[in-house]
């Protein structure tokens, strides 16, 4: 056993030292395994952060309503009257301003992006002081809040990032009418981040709203009581609203860009497939470069399974270094870089590629599988050289 | 003839080797064609659109609608051809998920506009006269088996039936086609009269305008002119070409398209480079041999071209294999996503460039060895062999 672990010994250092012999070969091996993990990751991390922001708007414990088969914000509506029969719904909290619940209005309007200069949609979200509190996260970064009933807004951090014009103490103007920046807001890097928020009177006013809404959030005493709300607006004739939690729709949301990870995912495999041809032809090429080293080495008494584990540890280094160089790229290239996209309201999400460690981890089984299949072939042949033909070929 | 047979044999000497470099070629070529198809059906609502055609929307975006007085304004202007309107209908049938783009669109002057849609005279005809029929466009009818006759009931998801309910009934009074394939035909069409009396909120608005200029020459001055001509009214308009228009939509669903892209586009030529490194030291190793032609009377330049002719054949092999398994993988698809992504061809202009990559890869695999051979001196290659 111990002769086999050195004799196995052996042959690996021998095998690894003789890798700048073959250095293209091995380069090749390398950079394969380092493009296919640097792939999934880029895509996994696209999936993750853009799951992250919608995923980490939603509450359990806030009921969320929309006209009947709206699926979205932007395409509800709900008017002043079914607000009012709403805030009496069993479970909804109160604090010394009234009930908590807060009807909000959702208008898309025009920014230029600062990556193409060219028009994208934002939203304008209306909203009341109600309303704010609903958002625990939220929080004021640069200036102040808006003040009811002025044409003042507040732009989240997101909108900063990747809008033009949306600076501290700006103008902004929609069609007709102007507003000024009055203030930055933060909600911890969710979705909320790419919205713009002014009061909801004014917005109704100025956008022709009359008294109607969009959505309605409100605040539950405890998410058990999603259920009694359910009830409470099924059981109401005048009311044509589906009730689900925040966290329900957003991740509903989220789920919209999901497909990129299954596109990540299935390009990654097919291209892992070429990365592994490209592998077994540098460790086939190893092995027969090798045939008279391991020709001599059994002849003078090693076992086949010391040339067997050599070539396996050599086709495992070699993609575990690419795995490395690969993740090592994908974090610099991809890690933190901001995108936006259409999200499922029809506005622009702004998101960050997120590189989590679990990420990480499923590149490296990724690196492995490409290490044990493009070893395991050759390997076998190494192990099974007969002799003789061996010095024969080696000449 | 007898270089044919010395290449087939150097091709063929390391069966395994050449399977894997072939396949390596041929997983690169199958994922560039089916990115490259993808990218294409992604950008191909730019590529159709028309160079005299305008779109008018409000100023502040595109999701708010302007006065139905516009339209007979609009008509007004010089150089504006022909009118047509349309508004969203936010149509699904039967559940939200099972999205069916629809417009409610002015049934006299629509198919005026947009020229490449055609569709036998007499379903036109049949249209037009029943307020509360509907035209399908042919893809989106294949996805969800519908023939003229039938009966659909469509859901919308912003506006509410007048009786109540969010759905309208309607009869298939005909199917449009595209002139092209790559026309988008997977939407559906309307009366505007009869969805405005329908609904709950009523009212004299459209959501867009869509217009024809006398000459694509005059679009930009045309364009102004009807921007003028509504400033500091209740609703400012933005015109611009449907070209800009349709490019300026793509471009919102962002830089991710372009990430993704550029991602699979690095990993192809990567995958060609560690392909071609391969193949060049495979000639490499055969140095002695190719003295030994020298030797035996073959001229340099002989030699030469058979290294070249053996690298390029090499890459073509796996080049075309794997275009033509991402044609049938496209076919295969298509069906399936022909209701997001209605254009999803190979054409011809992908497989020129595919061509173009694999003659690429053969030259520059195959010109470093070939130069080498060239070169070559025999003594000094039998004495280092």
């Amino acid at each position: 056993m111990t002769s086999m672990l050195s004799q196995s010994w052996v042959v690996i250092v021998m095998n690894l030292r003789s890798l700048p012999r073959r250095i293209w070969m091995s380069l090749a091996m390398v950079l394969a395994s380092a493009v296919v993990v640097a792939i999934l990751l880029a895509f996994l991390a696209m999936a993750r952060g853009f799951e992250a922001t919608l995923e980490g708007a939603g509450s359990d414990d806030i009921a969320f309503m929309l006209r009947q088969g709206s699926a979205a914000e932007l395409n509800s509506s709900i008017v002043k009257e079914q607000v009012d029969l709403l805030e009496t719904a069993p479970g909804v909290m109160s604090d010394g301003d009234g009930p908590l619940v807060s009807p909000e209005l959702y208008v898309i309007v025009d920014g230029i992006k600062k990556t193409t200069q060219t028009e994208a949609n934002i939203p304008l979200r209306g909203i009341h002081p109600q309303g704010i509190k609903l958002r625990n996260s939220f929080q004021l970064v640069q200036g102040r809040m808006f003040t009811e009933g002025t044409d003042e807004l507040i732009v989240g951090e997101g909108i900063l990032r990747e809008f033009d014009g949306f600076e501290l103490g700006e103008e902004v103007r929609f069609g007709k009418y102007s507003w000024k920046v009055v203030g930055v807001f933060s909600t911890g890097g969710n979705v909320f981040e790419s919205e713009l928020w002014a009061d909801a009177r004014v917005i109704q006013s100025l956008y022709n709203r009359g008294s109607s809404y969009q959505s309605v959030r409100m605040k539950l005493s405890s998410p058990e009581q999603l259920a009694q709300v359910q009830a409470f607006v099924e059981s109401e004739p005048r009311l044509n609203q589906d009730t689900q939690s925040e966290a329900e729709y957003f991740s509903q949301q989220g789920q919209s860009l999901s497909y990129m990870a299954l596109f990540g995912r299935i390009i990654s495999s097919i291209m892992a497939l070429g990365a592994l041809a490209g592998a077994l032809n540098t460790m086939y090429t190893s092995v027969s470069d090798r045939a008279t080293e391991i020709a001599t080495l059994r002849a003078i008494g090693f076992s086949h399974m010391s040339a067997f584990i050599g070539t396996m540890v050599e086709a495992m280094t070699l993609a575990t270094i690419g795995g490395i160089v690969g993740s090592i790229a994908a974090f610099l290239l991809f890690d933190g870089i901001n995108a936006s996209t259409l999200g499922g309201s029809f506005t622009q999400v702004v998101f960050k590629f997120e590189l989590t460690p679990d990420l990480f981890k499923q590149g490296a089984y990724l690196a492995l599988i490409i290490g044990f299949f493009s070893g395991v072939f050759p390997a076998w042949r190494a192990a099974r050289v007969p002799v003789m033909t061996a010095f024969q070929n080696a000449r | 003839m007898k270089d044919l047979y010395l290449i087939y044999k150097n091709l063929t000497r390391k069966k395994l080797r050449l399977f894997l470099t072939s396949f390596a070629i041929f997983i690169a070529f199958l994922i560039f064609g089916a990115v490259t198809a993808l990218q294409g059906a992604l950008n191909s609502g730019v590529e159709m659109s028309a160079d005299n055609r305008l779109v008018v929307v409000h100023k502040v975006n595109f999701t708010q609608s302007l006065p139905y007085s516009y339209v007979n304004k609009v008509k007004s202007i010089d150089g504006v051809d022909k009118v047509t309107h349309s508004n969203w209908f936010g149509g699904y049938f039967q559940e939200p998920a099972n999205q069916v783009v629809t417009f409610a669109v002015d049934p006299d002057t629509y198919f005026d506009v947009f020229e490449e849609l055609v569709l036998p005279p007499e379903q036109m005809a049949s249209w037009q006269q029943n307020r509360a029929s509907i035209l399908v466009g042919e893809r989106l009818a294949r996805a969800n088996d519908w023939a003229v006759g039938d009966r659909i009931p469509l859901s919308s998801n912003i506006f509410t039936n007048k009786d109540g309910t969010i759905t309208w009934d309607f009869e298939i009074a005909g199917i449009f086609n595209g002139e092209t394939e790559q026309v988008d035909t997977g939407y559906a069409v309307f009366h505007y009269k009869y969805f405005m009396e329908t609904q709950t909120w009523g009212g004299d608005y459209v959501g867009w305008m869509i217009l024809t200029t006398s000459d694509p020459s005059i679009n930009e001055q045309v364009g102004k002119a009807i921007d003028a001509s509504f400033a500091n009214s209740q609703a400012e308009t933005d015109t611009s070409t449907e070209k800009a228009f349709n490019k300026a939509f793509i471009e919102q669903v962002g830089n991710i398209g372009l990430i993704i892209f550029g991602v699979v586009f690095m990993a192809f030529f990567t995958i060609l480079v560690v392909v071609g490194n391969t193949m060049i030291l495979a000639i490499r190793e055969r140095t002695s041999e190719i003295a030994m032609l020298k030797t035996l009377g073959f001229t340099s330049a002989r030699i030469f071209r058979m290294v070249l002719a053996e690298s390029c054949l090499l890459s073509f092999i796996g080049g075309l294999l794997g275009l033509g398994a991402a044609y049938l993988l496209l076919q295969g698809v298509s069906q399936q996503l022909a209701r997001f992504l209605p254009n999803l061809v190979l054409d011809s202009s992908i497989v020129l460039q595919g061509l173009f990559y694999m003659l690429v890869l053969g030259l520059i695999t195959g010109i470093v060895p070939a130069v080498r051979a060239l070169r070559l001196n025999i003594i000094t290659a039998f004495a280092k062999g």
